[in-house]
């Protein structure tokens, strides 16, 4: 297919290309004939050999004795697919990945634990055409990022820097001194004294005897990491558990949290905030706001593979709302699959304005959201039930304004210590009045306006429906159109779409919601469902199955906890996602008469977040860091704005005086660290994760070394990677939780925590032990075939006698997965088996109660549209006018890329570039054509890139694809041992968004743009202009 | 985007995509003796993601050189007038070699390298090819390149070698929305037969690429519309190949 490209090339001119044609060409030209390396099959060039053989009459396989296929995890992307690992037994080299035909993250459905790794195989291949009913897939990316382990650039041994930080000067050392320095200190870069972990385990004394609710020094000592790969309860359990940090935190509230948050307001959960799915296999209408399955998204395939089915053969219709026309559109299923463009950040005008037609046209589940608790929904025959009757006191002034209407406000005589908690009930109005939502045997009224009486006085208060009711009333449906761009009849005709399919519709959103108002509107896209009442249900919102925990208290040994563990680590945690009005600094203010703001945001509502870690560590508020761990995660390429914050302040020893990077590779992240401790990389690595969402079955992928580490090994064989290396300062600490005796079983016996191993195999007894009934025993068959024979010397050092073939069985499977027919529930078919059975909150008190610690402002307590604007209320248009920053700038995920893979050459040999995407009349506006180069600047910096005119992006917008824009992976060369690594220009093509995001004007010091409520950071909708280079 | 501007005429689209044409009928009848297989390949429009895992368990498969293909999804954004209005989507064409029933690449071989075998797949014997890209400028799907690091013609081969294992192709292996049924035509039971069979009661249009060049492939393809033919405005999309005009 290379004629046609050189036509393109000798039209367009492309210079190097060119050279590379021509030098071919010469070539050939030069000695005609033989010139070439001889194939090495004369039919089939250097294709792989076969890995297996299948009769095509019998289905007898045979193995291929030169390569092994073994199942284990991807970990390509946040989904951690399934997969199986081609190798060629005498060189260790991962030949080719393809899917895992157990795992239901690729494949549907998935195959039964029950069949055999024999049959798994022969259920790959053409025989009886099984390979295609039973496809078991690797995406693009999962194909190619095995190219990953054999990377010139990846981080093989300790290194320490002997240069400034960010230098890209390395000395390698010893594991030894790796392990002695971090944990003795000393003066140890020639800059003076640097305190080492041991010094910095300090679980008594205050950070700040004036505000002890910071906590003891030991906070002071934090982990920044990515996901769970399936490693990070081994992570956890040193930082938190042994070693006693508050501070460990993942890279959520830079992803997608502001969905999560806004999810986690709905399902009454802003901690964990859990999340729904459609049920794709049976969904007949999905709106997606803000995500682009197909395109993106987590789980990547198995959302990609629904949809493709659903509109081409199922009865699934969709619609993508988003700035940015994706993959997740295919012309070919025709109406199918529609794109409705729509302004970045005002997701939630659309929604409101879709529940302001449904509540104008009865079109919302009045009989659902009458059942005021679950007993009433289920006697009435749904699964699930929301707060919609549920009183709030609305009462000015009242000290509970905001809050629910309790019981106990009502004469419910409960002790003071359980008042407004747990036991005390909400409540509604019944027939009769004001009774308790839990003893409530009917439905309740939806519209309520009423006052009450509590203790002698009245007290206004309205419904939850009510409240969200006003709250989409606040504006017509003509003002939410002309808000988000979308004309309102289209607004009415998604509404009456989506209210057209009984349960059988869903509304979903992700990353697209990070936007500077991003929680707001993703608590409105999720509401919709409640208005049709649909989760549970076949078809409707589905809640995903979770996995069998590794890491638990047992069934068979006790990974939870352990003698002189650190219970629950005191303090508060350096994102600040705690109450502001707990603090002392609160206290002074409010005494002093002036109570807010304080002196940066804090967020009550929200998780763990590292889009303040390190902006907080710079201001030193609330307190700052004296050492980082930075595990597997880069936080400077992806937390917008955040680089030109804290760049100046990383590079500076005195700030954090000890940054210790744990990664296979060198990011933009680790290359301000002292040392770089190696990781274990893709298929090298244990770990159990699970998947994130739309498994409606049980799943626990087993990672394990189907090959082995390519880091240094330690005197007794174990390969340097975060468990050895954590293993190893526990000991030199003494911490508990590590070493002889640090894992019991059931008996109170104790066993080592010593290897990577003590922890993985034991944690996959427990997995083994979960469920119905424990998992059945590997045949010798399945440890050969899959390659777990080479681990059996370890699985029978260290499991007892009954496990070895049970753990075997998971690990040659890659994983432990519920069946598939067990989708639906027994007991109901139209039902989901996992289920969620807590009340939606249409109204969510923990969210209208707080105040913002800046304004001192009541949040509004259910779905609302607000614009995007700063911690000080201030819109952003307030502070960055259209007329200076016409354009805004949105973020999309890439098909292909992601924030690790651009080092791989074969992905960008596809695709080397992300061309910001910009509509054609702003390009004649701007008089750029694609092609062109141009200069885009926002208030946070400015970035060159080129420009590819594009009809599939909405007007004012400038999208750029994630995963370009690298300074590291490769693309700068680092100085390592006096030898320099040769950098490669390509792997720094292209933008990155996040070095464009921009500050928050209103707040003092160091900060980033984030969301109010959830602290997330903003990369959609970022103001901005263009210019031609 | 490396290589050159993208371009964005509707010239260069309908370059892009040749061959989109009112396709020929559903093959009815066995074309390769009796008791023999007839490779064949449907490709469902429809339900590709454009996520290229074909193209890259097809570049791990065969060990294709870097910057060539011989399988890839050319991805384009199609604009559309729809009732006064100008729309936009995506549209994906998953591009392989045809194994074409006459396949133009064959009879201008000079050293007989290039051939089809008994079961339908077009094949280049590497011993004979003398690297003069004669094929290459025959085919008509631009299927074909010259393997810079072998100098022998290089092309998709049904992945022959895993075929004849009893496997199948890679790229149909971790086709991620299933798209790409790979089968035997002389299998009335076969799920290649069963869903050209299906595809046809349900009046899903089996079209293949430039039908007028008279090759008659062996790659079907549903959702290969005429409306993309002749009155779009289109432009290749986010997918720039560093050395590829897909």
């Amino acid at each position: 297919m290379t004629f046609n490209t050189r036509r393109k090339i000798l039209a367009f001119g492309g210079l190097a290309a060119f050279g590379t044609g021509f030098s071919a060409t010469a070539k050939r030209m030069l000695n005609p004939l033989f010139d070439g390396d001889a194939p090495k099959s004369r039919y089939h060039g250097a294709s792989l050999e076969p890995e297996f053989k299948v009769d095509p009459a019998s289905g007898a396989l045979r193995v291929n004795p030169a390569q092994q296929v073994s199942y284990t995890g991807c970990l390509g992307c946040t989904t951690q697919c399934g997969v199986r690992v081609r190798i060629d037994r005498a060189s260790g080299k991962v030949l080719r990945v393809a899917g895992n035909p157990y795992s239901p993250l690729s494949t549907e459905p998935h195959l039964p634990m029950k069949a055999s790794v024999r049959d798994s195989f022969v259920a790959l291949s053409g025989y009886h055409d099984k390979g295609l009913a039973m496809r078991s897939t690797a995406c693009g990316r999962g194909n190619a990022v095995l190219q990953q382990m054999d990377s010139p650039f990846r981080v093989l041994r300790p290194m320490k820097r002997v240069g400034p930080r960010n230098s890209g000067q390395w000395e390698p050392i010893s594991f030894e001194q790796l392990i002695r320095e971090v944990t003795e200190g000393g003066d140890l870069f020639g800059e003076g004294r640097v305190e080492g972990l041991k010094a910095l385990r300090d679980l008594t004394t205050p950070i700040d005897p004036r505000r002890p609710e910071l906590g003891p020094k030991v906070n002071q000592v934090a982990l920044i990491t990515s996901t769970n790969d399936g490693r990070l309860p081994f992570a956890k359990r040193f930082v938190q558990q042994a070693y006693g940090s508050i501070n460990f935190v993942g890279h959520g509230s830079y992803c997608g949290g502001a969905y999560r948050s806004g999810s986690g307001a709905l399902f009454g959960d802003m901690k964990k905030m859990p999340h729904g799915k459609p049920d794709y296999a049976n969904t007949q209408f999905a709106l997606f706001i803000g995500t682009a399955p197909g395109n993106a998204g987590n789980p990547f395939k198995r959302q990609g593979a629904m949809l493709a089915r659903g509109r081409s053969e199922g009865k699934l219709n969709y619609v993508v709302v988003d700035p940015v026309l994706t993959n997740a559109n295919n012309l070919a299923a025709g109406e199918r699959a529609r794109w409705v463009p729509i302004k970045p950040g005002t997701d939630g005008a659309l929604v409101m304005g879709m529940m302001h037609w449904m509540f104008e046209n009865g079109r919302y589940d009045a009989k659902y959201l009458s059942h005021p608790n679950l007993a009433v929904a289920k006697a009435a025959g749904e699964p699930s039930w929301s707060n919609a009757t549920h009183l709030v006191i609305v009462e000015a002034g009242h000290p509970r304004q905001g809050r629910f209407l309790r019981g106990s406000d009502l004469g419910l005589d409960l002790p003071e210590t359980e008042r407004y908690k747990e036991n005390d009930p909400f409540a509604v109005t019944g027939a009769n009045g004001a009774v308790r939502h839990d003893e409530a045997t009917a439905p309740a009224q939806l519209f309520v306006d009423d006052t009450v009486v509590i203790g002698g006085a009245p007290v206004k208060v309205k419904s939850s429906l009510l409240l969200l009711h006003e709250q989409a009333h606040a504006r017509s449906l003509d003002e939410y159109a002309a808000i988000c761009g979308i004309p309102a009849q289209t607004i009415a005709a998604l509404a009456k779409e989506f209210s057209s399919h009984g349960k059988r519709a869903a509304a979903i959103a992700q990353g697209g919601m990070m936007a500077g108002n991003g929680f707001y509107n993703a608590y409105g896209v999720v509401t919709l469902n409640a208005l049709i009442g649909n989760l549970n249900w076949k078809g409707g919102l589905s809640m995903n199955g979770g996995g069998f925990k590794d890491a638990g208290p047992g069934p068979r040994y006790n990974l939870a906890s352990f003698p002189g563990m650190i219970e629950k680590p005191k303090g508060l945690p350096l994102g600040r996602n705690a109450p502001y009005e707990k603090t002392a600094e609160f206290a002074a203010k409010k005494a002093a008469g002036k109570a807010y703001p304080a002196q940066a945001p804090w967020f009550p509502n929200a998780p763990g977040l590292a889009t303040e870690w390190l902006t907080g560590a710079a201001n030193g508020y609330p307190y700052g860091i004296k050492a980082l761990f930075v595990w597997s995660t880069n936080p400077l390429y992806g937390i917008p704005g955040v680089r030109a914050q804290v760049e100046k302040d990383l590079a500076d020893p005195k700030k954090i005086p000890l940054i210790v990077a744990i990664d296979p590779l060198i990011n933009e992240s680790n290359a301000f660290a002292d040392y770089i401790v190696p990781d274990s990389l893709l298929y090298e690595s244990w770990g159990w994760p699970s998947a994130w969402g739309a498994v409606p079955t049980k799943a626990s992928t087993a990672r394990w070394p189907v090959v082995e580490p390519k880091a240094d090994k330690l005197a007794d064989g174990q390969a340097i990677g975060m468990e050895t290396f954590f293993i190893a300062l526990a000991h030199a600490m003494a911490l508990p939780g590590f070493g002889p005796g640090a894992i019991a079983d059931m008996d109170g016996n104790t066993y080592p925590l010593e290897r990577p191993e003590d922890w993985y195999l034991r944690g996959g007894a427990n997995i083994a032990w979960l469920g119905k009934e424990p998992v059945a025993d590997a045949s010798d068959d399945d440890m050969v075939l899959s390659g777990v024979e080479r681990l059996r010397p370890m699985l029978e050092r260290t499991l007892k006698p009954e496990e070895v073939r049970k753990v075997a069985f998971i690990l040659a499977r890659g994983g432990r997965y519920q069946p598939a027919k067990e989708t639906y529930s027994e007991d109901n078919p139209e039902w989901m088996t996992h289920r969620f059975e807590n009340g939606l909150q249409i109204y969510n008190e923990n969210l209208g109660a707080a105040k913002s610690s800046i304004t001192g402002k009541r949040f509004i307590g259910c779905a609302t549209w607000t614009e995007p604007g700063f911690a000080d209320g201030t819109a952003m248009r307030a502070h960055y006018s259209e007329a200076e920053w016409p354009l805004q700038l949105v973020s999309f995920k890439s098909a292909l890329q992601n924030p690790y893979s651009i080092a791989a050459p074969r992905l960008r040999a596809l695709h080397p570039e992300n061309p910001v995407l910009m509509h054609p009349a702003d390009a004649a506006h701007f008089g750029l054509k694609s092609g062109d180069g141009a200069v885009i600047r926002t208030p946070g910096g400015s970035a060159h890139g080129r420009v590819i005119v594009h009809a599939g992006v909405m007007q004012g917008v400038l999208a750029v694809e994630h995963g370009f824009g690298h300074r590291e992976l490769g693309a700068r060369g680092h100085r390592i041992g006096g030898t320099q690594q040769p950098g490669d220009a390509a792997i720094g093509a292209g933008v990155n968004l996040n070095d464009l995001g921009i500050s928050d004007p209103t707040r003092e010091g160091k900060s980033v743009w984030v969301d109010a409520v959830s602290g997330t950071a903003v990369r959609n909708g970022l103001p901005a202009t263009v210019a031609r280079a | 985007m490396s290589d050159g501007k993208p371009s964005s005429t509707r010239r260069a689209f309908l370059q892009a995509i040749p061959a989109i044409t009112a396709g020929l009928a559903l093959p009815t009848s066995a074309r390769a003796a009796p008791g023999k297989h007839h490779w064949a390949m449907l490709v469902d429009i429809r339900r590709c993601i454009g996520c290229q895992a074909c193209t890259m368990a097809c570049i791990m498969e065969n060990a294709v050189p870097e910057n060539s293909f011989r399988t890839i999804v050319s991805t384009y954004v199609v604009q559309q007038l729809t009732a006064g209005r100008t729309t936009a989507g995506t549209y994906m064409l998953p591009r392989l070699c045809n194994h074409c029933e006459d396949p133009a690449c064959v009879p201008v071989c000079p050293v007989g390298a290039t051939f089809k075998r008994d079961d339908g797949i077009v094949v280049v014997d590497g011993d004979r090819c003398v690297g003069c890209a004669y094929c290459v400028q025959a085919c008509p799907y631009d299927a074909r390149f010259i393997n810079h690091a072998t100098n022998k013609a290089d092309k998709c081969t049904f992945c022959a070698h895993r075929v004849d294992a009893g496997l199948l192709p890679a790229c149909v292996e971790t086709c991620v929305g299933g798209a790409r049924i790979f089968g035997d035509l002389n299998d009335p039971q076969g799920t290649l037969r069963r869903s050209l069979n299906a595809a046809k009661k349900n009046g899903d249009a089996i079209k293949v690429l430039k039908p007028e060049a008279g090759t008659r492939p062996n790659v079907f393809y549903i959702g290969l519309d005429d409306r993309f033919r002749g009155r779009v405005e289109g432009q290749a999309a986010l997918w720039h190949p560093t050395s590829h005009g897909a």
